[in-house]
């Protein structure tokens, strides 16, 4: 099933929601090369089922699903991965770029939050879903995602103002 | 605004680092690939295979055998009750020359069924009617004088006649 929009198109769409796809997947993955091929996949099979772009709770409902495959095999070769650690911490580049060290803490204060809050607010902030679309793209209530939402920035509230 | 709109904005301050250049890249690749080579979570992709699907062919050619069955069925069917007006044939005339015209020969009516269908009441009518249905076959004839030919019309009509009922 071939799209019928053209490459052109579809660059334009990612350009615009690359840098959110890659920080959402980055949620879920250990490195920024991880991520990146989980947004990949995600996005090539999204825009070949020739789903509208402008559906973006499926869009991110996508790359959620192929992260957490992608955790399942990480599971599975865990051993693996033990005597590689050291090699890809090194690896692993921050997820945000900073202008000051207030904002690294606040990024690292991110880092913290438990990952079902974090992928709400990561829906939230820097891809602008509206709680509808994140509760849909989760599979949970638009309240539960609200609620999720409200504990991510209270916890953030919390550990930055301690930081500051 | 909520207790939260500074953390927000401070929250929306922070950019997500771009991606990289080669994943668009690595993306257009995939996507002029054929989709079946798409690496996908490790399920290896079936290979589909043209098989005659013996159960559909046959539910097929079921539905065929019945459609015909049933054609069949409505060719025999006799004609539809109608009306006595519905039922007057157009006036066959067929394309001769007048020299051999053919003239009205006879009308012939054989009744073959009636039923009084009981008292019914019309709308805007004062008074019941009873309800007679006339079941027959018409018979019309012509003949050429000239030829001695003669060609006869058979049709069956059906006449639904009201006759008023008086009151006691």
């Amino acid at each position: 099933m071939e799209n019928v929009v053209t490459h052109e198109d579809w660059k334009v769409c990612f350009s615009e929601l690359a840098p959110g796809l890659v920080l959402f997947a980055r949620q879920f993955a250990r490195t920024s090369a991880d991520a990146e091929d989980i947004v990949q996949d995600a996005f090539v099979r999204f825009w070949r089922k020739e789903h509208s772009i402008e559906n973006r709770a499926l869009l991110f409902a996508t790359v959620r699903s192929v992260a957490l495959d992608l955790l399942r095999r990480d599971a599975r070769r865990a051993r693996r991965e033990a005597n590689a650690s050291l090699e890809m911490e090194q690896s692993t580049l921050p997820q945000f770029d900073f202008d000051d060290g207030s904002q690294q803490e606040l990024a690292a204060a991110v880092d913290l939050l438990p990952v079902e809050q974090r992928e709400v607010l990561v829906m939230k902030i820097w891809n602008e879903l509206t709680f509808a679309e994140i509760g849909q793209a989760l599979g949970i209530s638009q309240n539960t995602a609200a609620s999720r939402y409200r504990y991510a920035l209270v916890a953030l509230k919390k550990n930055f103002v301690a930081h500051e | 605004m909520n207790d939260f709109s500074e953390l927000e904005a401070e929250l929306k301050k922070l950019r997500p680092r771009a991606a990289s250049p080669e994943l668009a890249t690595r993306i257009e690749r995939a996507l002029a690939e054929a989709p079946t080579a798409t690496p996908s979570a490790g399920v290896l992709p079936k290979h589909r295979k043209f098989r005659v699907n013996w159960f559909g062919l046959g539910l097929g050619l079921a539905a065929a055998a019945a459609l015909l069955l049933l054609a069949r069925v409505n060719v025999e069917r006799p004609g539809k009750r109608q009306s006595v007006v519905a039922m007057t044939p157009v006036p066959f005339a067929p394309p001769i020359p007048a020299s051999d015209a053919f003239v009205p020969a006879g009308l012939t009516q054989v009744v073959y069924n009636t039923r009084d269908e009981g008292l019914h009441f019309p709308e805007g009518a004062d008074q019941p009617v009873r309800r007679v249905r006339t079941q027959k076959r018409e018979t019309l004839q012509w003949r050429n004088p000239g030829t001695g030919t003669s060609l006869r019309v058979s049709y069956p009509s059906e006449e639904v006649t009201l006759i008023p009922v008086s009151g006691q």
